[in-house]
């Protein structure tokens, strides 16, 4: 068959997973990536989260760089700032903020200088000059020094602890000789005891190519030459200074970072009014969930600053503000390591390459396109979206190696064929009803759908047609469109010659499937049910059960509404838990996980049942067998209604045979036709630790069978002298199989063993 | 592929005869293709018929492994 052809790695189809725009559109919907709201406060841009981060980790020393990176004075900071940080830190919300000047001050204090001066920096051609001393003009001399701006800094203090008792008055006594050093550390020429007059000044300034001053001095030469509030230029004089005759201390700092940024653009030529880059504070587009934050008060600060314990004690109530809401509740998300915005741009660039490894194929494959995501974000990012059209897209382009899905699309195929049965009900060419009970009910509960059949066709009137096959929906996970098309024939076809009947279906994703595809009504049997009431027999249940809602039932309160009217009949108490409705987890059946990444969809069932010892019940099949091969006590529904236990979860081959005897019991018992079976000649003997080698290799007893039966007609295989086995093997379409055999008696086969490759082998001949 | 590089060698034990000619595998130059790439190997096989055999440990090492890679290039 065609679509089971290999792709080649040597032919190169390439389509764009999406335009630029569109994958903006995605991406700006996750804003992981936001500054938490006292970072986007601030306007010097100090990332408080981070600060206390560091601080809490004890790691005082990177937290004192971050201070000493942002600003000159980080001492004059942390006590003379007002902190628009702490009145945007969400604490706010659930008892005290966090006092993020007591952590700035800690860190000064108890971390030390980053050693090394750096790289040797070149001198600036252009001198700049400062006159007057305030906080603004004492931080801007900070700047250009920083800046490698020969400055000079006139002042009429007589020494540096007066200049900065001046500047910054309410700086403590050792602060204060601490910050004078630092000051006459710097990298500036400071003319103390300088006679600042207006003809000084004259005198002084033609000696400079830039001219800063306090703004008081401004006002003193320049009267009514006030600065732009950007380049904090005043137009006429050509003179940097505060724009605010009274500005507070982080205005003062704020201007004169921005003062900086003028001194750079005018040096280079350039007009300081443009292209300045983002300043000052923000409003941060960040979700942080307050739900889970623990309401605390702040650690009293002494007057003279926190001790470390204290500090850390401090830091570690900032509750590090960040959105993971989607990946709280998501084993896919929390298994990649990667939030959706991130995860998209590299599905993105992983569908772009041509040649060369496609790390993220699996990854593709791995998410369980069950629209999780897109209920627990608060901006609905639609991450099954995304992963399903890059499976489309590399399908279409033969990037994607069928390797991954086949075991799952032929598996659809055998519904669809061996398995398949469509008829109306006895006595009726064309019918009202026909009930869809979907390919994994009559894998994992024959008995059940037998029964609902006989149930529906003898209480439903208008005639109640069957259709027994898959919806499709594993092609379409797999992002096969082809075959999904192909199925969307048969089906439209069968459900045509049956006169067009109402669907009943008895699985959510068969439902919505089966709606999208046919734009047509489909009704769920659960709502059958609870208009013509319980079938007699109908077991009661009365320990207490946790619904779990199917992903397919995700935004349809109709259908989970339904399905508990439906449990309340049946006497069933439900035992309420966070995670069910829509914001139920996937199980991992869901876009064929089960089949991509064994380990994840283990996970994803086990996070389903966490901590819970009540059994599970679920209105899809999938669920009821995923959870039961993860051990817990799970059951359909139907199971119930029809008093059909299924049992124990059946493996890959018993989900086929399964399959091949409801469709022969329902041929014979109620169509009444006969069916031939044709037993092999021969036996095979199968052990439970085979099986469960079977099950686990994706080796069907079918195939198994294949290579026995190869093997009785041309008798090629390895004789092993040793242990008197025999080794055959059978190439079936992409796959070869092997079988480690012994023959007891003539026409007995008991297998010890089975492996299989893709690869082809075969003997070179040069 | 075209170079002559051996990428895997099985030594071949004497213990192990073609059901089918009776007579025992011997290390044979073979070949694993997949996905339009191929790989020159030596494996037991039948001097007569030509039955390649691919050990277990083999397959589900190795021959996995390579797979793998290749489905994701
Ligand atoms: S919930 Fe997830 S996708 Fe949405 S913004 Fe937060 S991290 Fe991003
Ligand atoms: S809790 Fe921490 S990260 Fe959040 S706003 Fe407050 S200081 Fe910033
Ligand atoms: S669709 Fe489901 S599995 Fe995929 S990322 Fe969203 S929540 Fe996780
Ligand atoms: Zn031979």
């Amino acid at each position: 068959m065609d679509h089971f052809k290999e792709r080649s790695t040597r032919d190169y189809f390439q389509k764009k997973l999406y335009t630029m725009e569109e994958l903006f559109k995605r991406e700006n919907r996750c804003i992981y990536e936001e500054p938490a709201f006292c970072h986007a406060a601030c306007p010097l841009g100090l990332d408080a989260k981070k600060l206390a981060f560091f601080i809490e980790k004890g790691a005082f020393s990177d937290a004192r760089a971050m201070l000493e990176h942002i600003t000159p004075f980080p001492m004059i900071l942390a006590y003379g700032c007002d902190a628009p940080c702490e009145k945007a830190c969400r604490m706010n919300e659930v008892g005290e903020g966090i006092n993020i000047r007591g952590l700035e001050r800690a860190a000064m204090y108890h971390g030390s200088p980053k050693g090394g001066k750096g790289l040797f920096k070149f001198k600036k051609k252009q001198k700049a000059a400062v006159f007057g001393s305030d906080l603004f003009s004492l931080f801007l001399a900070g700047e250009l020094a920083r800046k490698s701006y020969p400055t000079s800094f006139y002042v009429n203090q007589k020494d540096a602890i007066s200049l900065l008792k001046d500047c910054a008055p309410f700086l403590l006594k050792d602060d204060l000789v601490n910050e004078a050093k630092r000051l006459e550390n710097m990298d500036i020429k400071i003319l103390y005891s300088s006679n600042l007059t207006k003809e000084f000044f004259e005198s002084e300034k033609d000696n400079f190519d830039i001219i800063a001053t306090s703004r008081s001095f401004l006002d003193m030469c320049f009267p009514n030459d006030i600065p732009n509030k950007e380049t904090l230029l005043a137009p006429i004089s050509n003179i940097l200074s505060s724009q605010d005759s009274n500005p507070s201390v982080l205005q003062s700092i704020f201007d004169a970072r921005r003062a900086g940024v003028s001194v750079d653009r005018i040096s280079q030529g350039l007009d300081p009014a443009s292209s300045r880059g983002e300043e000052g504070s923000r409003e941060s587009r960040l979700y942080t969930n307050m739900n889970e934050a623990i309401p605390s008060n702040q650690i009293y600060e002494p007057e003279n600053g926190y001790i470390t314990k204290e500090a850390i004690e401090e830091a570690s109530r900032c509750i590090q503000c960040k959105c993971e809401e989607c990946i709280k509740h998501c084993v896919f998300l929390q298994d990649t390591g990667k939030y959706p915005k991130k995860l998209t741009r590299e599905i993105f660039n992983n569908v772009d390459i041509i040649m060369g490894d496609h790390m993220m194929n699996k990854t593709i494959n791995s998410c369980s396109l069950c629209g999780q995501c897109t209920v627990t974000c608060p901006n609905g990012y639609d991450m099954a979206e995304i992963c399903l059209d890059a499976r489309e897209n590399m399908v279409s382009t033969t990037k994607m190696a069928l390797a991954y899905h086949e075991f799952a699309l032929l598996d659809m195929l055998f519904s669809n064929n061996e398995a398949f049965l469509s008829k109306p009900q006895v006595g009726y060419e064309k019918c009202k009803y026909v009930f869809f009970p979907g390919c994994q009910a009559g894998a994992i509960a024959p008995d059940a759908v037998f029964k609902a059949y006989v149930d529906l066709s003898k209480r439903l009137d208008g005639g109640v047609g069957l259709i027994n096959g898959c919806c499709g929906a594993i092609a379409k996970w797999a992002g096969r469109t082809a075959i999904y098309e192909e199925c969307e024939e048969q089906l439209k076809n069968e459900i045509n010659k049956l006169g067009n009947p109402l669907i009943i279906a008895a699985c959510p994703t068969c439902k919505k499937t089966l709606e999208e595809m046919l734009k047509i009504e489909v009704k769920g049997i659960w709502d059958v049910l609870n208009e013509i009431g319980l079938p007699k027999g109908a077991l009661e249940y009365d320990r207490p059960l946790i619904m779990h809602d199917s992903c397919s039932a995700r935004g349809d309160s109709d259908m989970q509404a339904s399905i508990r009217k439906l449990t309340n009949s049946l006497g069933c108490t439900l035992k309420d838990v966070p995670y069910n409705g829509d914001m139920s987890e996937c199980c991992g059946y869901g876009g064929l996980v089960s089949y991509v990444n064994k380990e994840l969809a283990s996970k994803m069932a086990q996070s389903c049942t966490k901590d819970e010892d009540v059994p599970f019940i679920s209105y899809c099949m999938a669920c009821r067998d995923r959870f039961a091969r993860e051990k817990r006590e799970s059951m359909h529904v139907l199971e119930l209604v029809y008093a059909a236990p299924a049992g124990n979860p059946p493996d890959i081959s018993k989900k086929r045979k399964n399959r091949l005897s409801l469709k022969r019991k329902l041929l014979e018992e109620i169509w009444k036709e006969e069916v031939i079976v044709i037993n092999p000649e021969y036996k095979i003997v199968i052990s439970e630790d085979v099986a469960k080698i079977l099950d686990e290799r994706m080796i069907l007893e079918e195939d198994v069978y294949s290579v026995i039966e190869a093997y009785h007609e041309d008798g090629s295989a390895v004789y092993d002298e040793i242990d008197g086995t025999l080794t055959s093997s059978l190439r079936k379409g992409n796959v070869t199989f092997w079988l480690k055999f012994k023959k007891d008696e003539p026409d007995v086969y008991i297998i010890l063993g089975a492996y299989s490759h893709r690869m082809k082998v075969r003997v070179r001949y040069e | 592929m075209t170079d002559n590089k051996v990428y895997y060698t099985v030594e071949t034990g004497d213990n192990l005869i073609c059901q089918k000619c009776g007579i025992p595998l011997v290390k044979t130059e073979a070949v694993f293709e997949y996905l339009n790439n191929s790989f020159p190997v030596e494996l037991p096989a039948c001097p007569k018929c030509g039955f390649v055999y691919v050990p277990e440990d083999l397959a589900l090492g190795k021959v996995l492994s390579v797979e793998k890679v290749l489905e994701d290039k």
